[in-house]
């Protein structure tokens, strides 16, 4: 290429470039003023990138010359856009002039995803038992008669083993030992596991899925959540069962929160309670209690003249639906992620 | 049990406010569950415990309010001595199997007019919502109410031959109850039956041929007891409850039987007429001895944890009605009341000292010492993931652990095995233990998809439940993920989670073909040689199954293998502090060469100054490259950890990995 050609080239290119820089100013248009300056001075497919490739099919000797015309031209174009973008900011003229925004527009925000309320409820009772010395522990879904009845001083004849309030499974007898098998119908099938396995003392929470068979509504499901204490060590009494649910009552609802124990019936405690609170003026349940039944510790294997212990569950989702305010259990198992959103 | 204010202070000389005696019931464990006004009476409906059948009549009621207010219970005498003619029963009693039935007392009645019952009956009755039909059937559900014991009054003259007979039912017997309805039944009923066959499903229902009506004369009272569990069968299964079957499958009082037959026949003759037999029959044996329960004074405070005067103790115990047989400083012995066969062992009674005495009495601040708790790896591990799915924008769900047949089939990544089944659906048509999460959050999209919602991003950590011949099933713990996102966004959110979890570790991904995937889009997610996840686009046909119209994506992880891997105590290494430096490079390959390839290719042949290898592009140019080639643009970032590198060290190790390159797989560097 002849040096002619080139620099014409930086010229028809200046005076494009001039006339639409002067279209942005005039229509006061910052985004025709953006394309003009990608088109023109673009890093990758600008026209002057275009035009410098021509730069290096210029003839040796020619090269200062054009080296220098082309960067006026550069520096030219720069003028050019930095002036149309004061005019049409109304800056100063200065260069480097920060361009005004509309504060007022939303921000790009990242999308976060949420942690479902019984998993917060959940996660916040475990904390609290934590913080009082109660390590969670989990166990299996599908239990034996054993763990899920016999061993928590239900017999055969009690109406919580009939077949129609449980979900039992199909399974031919297993070989396990203890009986047939289902889907357990509560937690405290954890805390016999834990017992038949360690000496006392036990300080521990379980917790999980439980399943009971239940016409599905706005306040039932066959399927729900369960969070049970135990403590079992020398000298347990009832003053403890009281004073361990009154720190975990003050710490979940508040330090001036008022408890009140019922007496109640549950094969695996005696003597039994049921707890309530007072939330709102009005008594609530919060679940129930009691002190282990002797029973209980001689199925595992523990001497109830030496030991005692109690122990008490509480229904999560029920605390859940309460401290949030969801007045439809079937909400919780949807996954409706407008719901979930909420959380 | 539902209880008439009225009706209560019958047998109690009450001068305390209706609120005081719920709330005194409720700590005692009678809980009261609201009240209403009916007529000019009070309903109170009170929560009575499966352990406490003495409670399902107003007597016990009152005898409990008698304890708590120290008042004297007035129990009607139920003398018919007055009332009797000299006839005997004419019917014989058989009890096929006293286990069923222990006992059974029949009297008859002659000679009453059936009508209307006298107005404070049918007012009690009324207030706590028992229909009145006549004077006689009135009568029997008054005592039902009253003592808890269920009684039956049969037309007499309407009963076929000489006996009844408490036996078991024949298979497939017909039976046509007094609600109208025709029940059929099986070995496993036991029923009342004449000569023509049952007359009364044992203990649940009377039968429409035998029941009172306006022609009534004369009468056949049973009063009996039935065993709970045979009952609850019957009941459960005909789906056929009454106040009579609710009782029997708590327990009546064997002692009170006789007592509730006789009352029953005073009141009818009082209110119908009529003259009761004087022989009666008494079916069965006498109710055993009530054997003795000690209770030691120093089991109060051991398990209490207050004290409660030995005097105390004893007034209690015996207002509740347990006979005292012998105390000493250290103990006390009773024969519990007939009414209270919940108390036959030492830790029963201390319960009713403390129920009586009143748990508001214990102290809320004992002192439990401390003790170190901790969490588990299992909840670290599973903390950790929700943190990092939250932060990549999925939202966490729960789903049911029974699903339908079709879903148990949908995804068997991890167990090929007919999936557990459950005797009962959850719901209808889900009865299956699922093997995967994966069909449960496809359903969860649909339930989105449904309202138009767009970024459906869901996960859930929830078990899955594989079959093992002759043992508990193996309960994994699995992280199902589903997402509108394409393979490589999903991917990428498993290798963040990962990576979250342990930055040391390369997952591997092999295809993997199922069903559910669309073809070559699925993939066996491996860490060090096993198969720990699976992640894939859902199938065009899989989708239509689902009722999904929007492209989904799904991965399932086994939280087990993530616990394996996971380092919780992340340790301090030691990193270079010298400036890295990054290549570009563009390698023109065979279409077949995976990237996976080129990047341990890049590692190994690069050795020590490598640093990362990391994927820009793809890039496939026919014209320029020919066909079957594909463009491979990816960064080398070299470092050393003593030094900073010399380009030519730089340009050193990139000659070795173009090499190593080149050979391998024939790669060319991009001009």
């Amino acid at each position: 290429m002849s040096l002619n050609d080139f620099i014409k080239q930086l010229d028809d290119l200046v005076e494009a470039a001039s006339t639409r820089f002067e279209d942005a100013i005039n229509q006061v248009d910052k985004e025709i003023l953006e394309e003009t300056r990608i088109e023109y001075l673009g890093a990758k497919s600008g026209k002057l990138k275009e035009v410098q490739k021509g730069l290096g099919k210029v003839s040796k000797e020619d090269k200062p010359v054009a080296g220098k015309r082309f960067n006026e031209v550069k520096n030219r174009l720069e003028e050019l856009f930095q002036s149309a973008a004061d005019a049409i900011t109304g800056g100063s003229g200065k260069k480097g002039k920060v361009e005004a925004i509309d504060v007022t527009l939303p921000g790009k925000r990242p999308r976060l995803g949420h942690i479902h309320p019984i998993t917060q409820t959940i996660d916040e009772l475990k904390d609290i038992m934590g913080r009082l010395g109660f390590s969670a522990v989990e166990g299996p879904e599908i239990e034996d008669d054993w763990h899920n009845f016999e061993a928590l001083n239900i017999p055969l004849e009690h109406p919580a083993r009939d077949p129609l309030d449980n979900f039992y499974l199909n399974v031919a007898s297993t070989g396990t030992g203890g009986g047939n098998q289902l889907m357990r119908s509560q937690t405290s099938t954890v805390q016999i596991r834990v017992m038949e396995n360690h000496k006392p003392p036990i300080r521990i929470v379980s917790l999980g899925r439980v399943y009971r068979p239940d016409e599905i509504d706005a306040t039932h499901y066959a399927m729900f959540h369960q969070i049970e204490g135990l403590l079992v060590d020398t000298n347990v009494t009832m003053a403890d069962l009281k004073y361990v649910l009154r720190l975990f009552a003050s710490s979940y609802l508040g330090h001036d929160v008022e408890i009140r124990f019922r007496p109640s019936f549950f094969p695996f405690t005696e003597p039994s309670v049921e707890v309530d609170m007072r939330w709102q003026d009005t008594w609530l349940e919060f679940g129930g209690a009691g002190m282990v039944d002797p029973n209980v510790l001689k199925a595992v294997g523990y001497d109830p003249e030496e030991v005692t212990g109690f122990a008490f569950g509480l229904g999560v989702e029920r605390l859940c639906m309460r401290r949030h305010g969801i007045n439809d259990i079937r909400y919780l198992y949807d996954s409706n992620t407008k719901f979930l959103a909420q959380f | 049990m539902l209880v008439s204010w009225d009706w209560l202070k019958q047998y109690l000389d009450l001068d305390v406010s209706e609120a005081e005696v719920c709330d005194r019931l409720t700590l005692a464990g009678l809980n009261f569950d609201g009240s209403s006004t009916v007529d000019n009476d009070r309903c109170l409906d009170l929560e009575v415990t499966s352990n406490r059948p003495d409670w399902l009549g107003h007597i016990g009621i009152a005898r409990e309010v008698g304890v708590l207010f120290d008042l004297d219970l007035k129990v009607p005498s139920a003398d018919v001595s007055k009332i009797t003619s000299g006839a005997a029963c004419p019917m014989i009693v058989q009890i096929e199997d006293e286990d069923f039935c222990p006992r059974y007392i029949a009297r008859s009645i002659t000679g009453v007019t059936i009508g209307d019952s006298p107005a404070w009956m049918v007012n009690r009755l009324r207030t706590i919502g028992i229909p009145t039909i006549n004077n006689v059937v009135d009568a029997t559900n008054y005592v039902l109410m009253e003592i808890g014991q269920p009684l039956h009054a049969f037309d007499m003259n309407k009963l076929t031959g000489d006996t009844i007979r408490v036996r078991k039912a024949t298979h497939d017997e017909k039976f046509l109850a007094i609600d109208h309805r025709e029940y059929q039944l099986t070995s496993d009923d036991y029923v009342i039956a004449d000569k023509s066959g049952a007359v009364a499903i044992a203990g649940v229902m009377g039968g429409k041929e035998t029941e009172v009506n306006e022609l009534t004369t004369d009468l056949l009272i049973e009063a009996a007891q039935f065993a709970a569990l045979p009952v609850r069968t019957t009941s459960r299964r005909l789906k056929l409850k009454s106040d009579s079957s609710y009782r029997f499958e708590r327990g009546v009082d064997p002692e009170m039987i006789d007592w509730a037959s006789r009352r029953c026949c005073e009141l009818i003759v009082d209110t119908a007429g009529g003259e009761v037999c004087e022989g009666h029959v008494y079916a069965g044996s006498e109710p055993s001895a009530r054997h003795t329960v000690t209770l030691r004074f120093s089991q109060i405070p051991r398990i209490l944890g207050i004290h409660v005067a030995e005097v105390e103790v004893r007034r209690i115990l015996e207002r509740l009605g347990n006979e005292v047989t012998r105390q000493n400083e250290k103990e006390i012995t009773v024969i519990p009341a007939s009414w209270r066969r919940d108390l036959d062992r030492e830790v029963d009674l201390v319960e009713e000292v403390a129920r009586i005495h009143g748990y508001d009495q214990i102290p809320e601040h004992a002192g439990v010492s401390l003790s170190a708790s901790h969490q588990s790896d299992l909840d670290r591990v599973r903390n950790k993931v929700r943190m990092g799915m939250l932060g990549m924008g999925f939202d966490e769900t729960l789903t049911r652990s029974i699903v339908s047949d079709v879903w148990s089939k949908a995804f068997q990544g991890w167990s090929l095995a007919e999936p557990l089944t459950t005797s009962m659906p959850m719901v209808k048509g889900e009865d299956r233990l699922r093997v995967s999460l994966i069909p449960s959050l496809l359903g969860a999209r649909r339930n989105n998809e449904k309202f138009s919602y767009t970024d459906i991003d869901l996960y859930e950590i929830a078990k899955v439940y594989l079959p093992k011949p002759k043992a508990l099933p193996d309960e994994r713990y699995m992280v199902g993920i589903t997402s509108g996102r394409d393979f490589f966004e999903l991917k990428g959110v498993i290798e963040g989670l990962i990576g979250m979890l342990n930055p040391n570790v390369r997952i591997t991904t092999m295809p993997y073909t199922d069903p559910l995937f669309a073809e070559g889009q699925g993939a066996h997610l491996i860490v060090d040689g096993t198969t720990m996840g699976y992640i894939g686009v859902v199938c065009d046909k899989a989708r239509k199954a689902f009722g999904l119209q929007q492209p989904a994506t799904v991965a399932e992880l086994d939280l087990g293998a993530l616990m394996k891997l996971a380092v919780l105590i992340p340790q301090h290494q030691d990193f270079s502090t010298h400036p890295a430096m990054n290549r570009d490079l563009n390698l023109i390959v065979d279409e077949d060469v995976s990237w996976s390839k080129l990047q341990d290719i890049s590692y190994l042949a690069g050795g020590e100054l490598v640093d990362t290898v990391t994927f820009q592009e793809i890039f496939r140019d026919p014209r320029k490259d020919g066909p079957g080639k594909k463009r491979v643009l990816f960064t080398v970032t070299l470092q050393a950890y003593n030094r900073t590198l010399t380009g030519e060290e730089a340009d050193a190790t990139i000659a070795q990995i173009l090499a190593a390159c080149d050979k391998q797989t024939g790669a060319k560097l991009l001009a």
